[in-house]
């Protein structure tokens, strides 16, 4: 297929994906059993109070009127106010979130993406002679750690004990603490990305123009970063996409985990307070998010790596 | 190593809960104010957490629970996912582009939103809600793998003689297929596992766990708390997270290596 087609392909089935998930989000607070506004204001709001709410979240109207409401709210970036907070229009409070997150999980993509290529070098290079196989199993034994247990043991270790990053909750942290969260995120997306890069310079390695590169008097660092790297693109991008979501849920654990400001800490607040239109914008907000960050991998990895292109 | 033996470090983790649990000075959701963060003792083995909840009491439940809410979501798994992804592959065509492309979106996907959006029509979410927002996506690895070892056997020469004898497509599945599948598949309940005790743990972190308490979420969020004030709270959290998924992936691994023997193997019938 040619590079448009291929673009408009990925296009019409982010659009799916991205129609089902808010789709998803309408359907599963108006047909799950429980009425929306029971969830809002618990079960002793008086019955005024109740018909306010069933009016602003628009309860009253038929489902499919509600639906291409939804829909038309979503496509102009207008669900309506804040629960929690009256006045303030809930994508405008989702507008403020995104920026800290972004940073953040793009970061980690950043650091991830270069000790993953560092890690990869070092196990598949002649540097580290027969040591290369501990890079290999640190990888396998990082890709195995659930963050949830070791990003809290590194902030007590780091934070706490040697005091060279700022402690969670630190107003004042800065640069600094965003990096170190940043790394924190990262690590795990290092060992894919690196186990993934080192399996496909193994596999290059097996192709003869390596050999031609070293022949031609190229250093193995040369060999290495300019000749295999690049050539090993396509599944290193590839495995970064896998790892979005993951990435995602691990930049809402790290919020928490920091008291960071951003979409995760927003999601977990409406969620607590039942703040339903922020709620269902800052989900739809995340899916897109991912979705366009996912069909943008792929479509590079269909430019980098024309094997892909089936 | 025998492969026997790689189940062993789970079969410890269930003793020592099931041990723990049991020799317990309190239930798990007993306070005792006066004892709140007390450090380890003879008579508090793994010390104190917030309002003085008795630690070894908490693990040992929450591994329990978590332990088999991951089997119990594992096998529900691959239960519906093998056959999905099989029938898929037998199927050809768009069936199966449209099954392998959604397979992999949902392994890509953020399962949190999923879990939120779910999660946030129920007033109190339980350990069942988490178990069904759990099984929302744990189908797609096993249904992904069912299919990509279809698409080699459907070329076998038994599956070719099924179908010339005149069987059906659900026949040659259910009597040719699955049998076959069965050992491979099985590979995947150990990082399914792994991957639902800590997911678990995540929502209980962020907030989002069980009323009563007890996870090893919860105690990850304790522990996070009083970081300074009583670091044992952490350390017993995260030791107990990464030993439950460590060994749950280990013994996933005792599976990967019988299948050589369990393969290929044609079914009469």
């Amino acid at each position: 297929m040619r590079p448009l087609a291929v673009a408009f392909a990925r296009a019409l089935e982010a659009s799916a994906v991205f129609l089902l998930l808010a789709t998803l989000v309408f359907f599963a607070l108006r047909l799950l059993p429980g009425d929306p506004a029971t969830l809002v204001l618990g079960d002793q709001a008086s019955p005024s109070e109740m018909a306010r709410v069933r009016a602003q979240l628009h309860l009253d109207e038929p489902l499919v009127a509600q639906y291409v409401r939804f829909l038309r709210g979503i496509g102009t970036l207008d669900l309506g106010d804040s629960f929690r907070s009256p006045g303030v229009p809930a994508f405008r409070r989702i507008a403020f979130a995104l920026g800290p997150t972004a940073e953040l999980a793009g970061l980690a993509v950043a650091l991830g993406g270069a000790m993953g290529l560092a890690l990869a070098a070092l196990a598949f290079g002649p540097w580290l002679g027969a040591r290369r196989t501990w890079i290999e199993q640190g990888m396998v034994a990082l890709a195995a750690s659930p963050l949830i247990a070791f990003a809290p043991v590194l902030t007590y270790a780091l934070a706490a004990r040697a005091r060279v990053v700022p402690l969670p909750g630190d107003p004042d942290a800065g640069p600094l603490g965003l990096v170190f969260a940043s790394a924190l995120l990262a690590l795990p997306l290092a060992a894919h990305v690196g186990r993934t890069a080192r399996a496909s310079l193994v596999e290059l390695g097996r192709g003869q123009f390596l050999t031609v590169a070293a022949a031609k008097g190229a250093t193995p660092g040369r060999v290495v970063f300019v000749h295999a790297l690049p050539a090993a693109s396509g599944p290193i991008l590839a495995v970064i996409a896998t790892q979005l979501g993951a990435l995602l849920g691990g930049a809402v654990v790290l919020e928490r985990l920091f008291e960071r400001w951003g979409l995760g800490t927003l999601i977990l607040e409406a969620y607590a307070s039942r703040d339903l239109p922020v709620l269902e914008g800052a989900i739809v907000a995340a899916g897109g998010l991912f979705v366009i960050v996912q069909s943008l991998a792929g479509f590079l990895h269909g430019l980098v790596d024309p094997r892909g292109r089936s | 190593v025998s492969r026997a033996l790689r189940v062993l470090p789970l079969g410890l983790v269930v003793f020592l809960s099931i041990l723990g649990a049991w020799i317990a000075p309190s239930a798990p959701e007993r306070l005792e104010p006066r004892l709140a963060w007390c450090t380890p003792s003879a008579l508090r083995p793994l010390g104190c957490g917030e309002a003085g909840v008795d630690l070894l009491s908490v693990v040992s439940h929450a591994e329990l629970s978590g332990i088999a809410l991951a089997l119990a979501v594992g096998l529900g798994g691959l239960a519906v996912g093998t056959p999905l992804g099989a029938f898929a592959a037998l199927a050809r065509g768009a069936t199966e582009r449209v099954v392998g492309r959604a397979c992999d979106l949902i392994q890509a996907f953020p399962t949190f939103l999923l879990a939120l959006v779910v999660l946030s029509a129920v007033r109190a979410p339980s350990r069942v809600h988490l178990g069904l927002v759990f099984a929302l996506t744990a189908w797609a690895p096993f249904a992904r793998l069912a299919l990509v070892e279809t698409r080699v056997l459907r070329e076998a020469a038994f599956i070719e003689a099924a179908f010339a004898l005149g069987l059906g497509r659900a026949r040659v599945l259910a009597r040719h297929l699955l049998p076959n599948l069965l050992g491979v598949v099985a590979v995947q309940l150990g990082s399914a596992g792994a991957a639902i005790v800590v997911a678990e743990a995540a929502f209980a972190f962020v907030g989002m766990g069980p009323r009563d308490g007890v996870s090893l979420g919860g105690v990850l969020d304790q522990g996070v708390l009083a970081m300074l004030r009583a670091p044992h709270v952490l350390l017993v959290g995260a030791v107990s997270v990464f030993v439950t998924s460590a060994s749950m992936l280990l013994a996933g691994t005792a599976v990967l290596d019988s299948r050589a023997r369990a393969r290929p193997r044609a079914s009469f019938g």
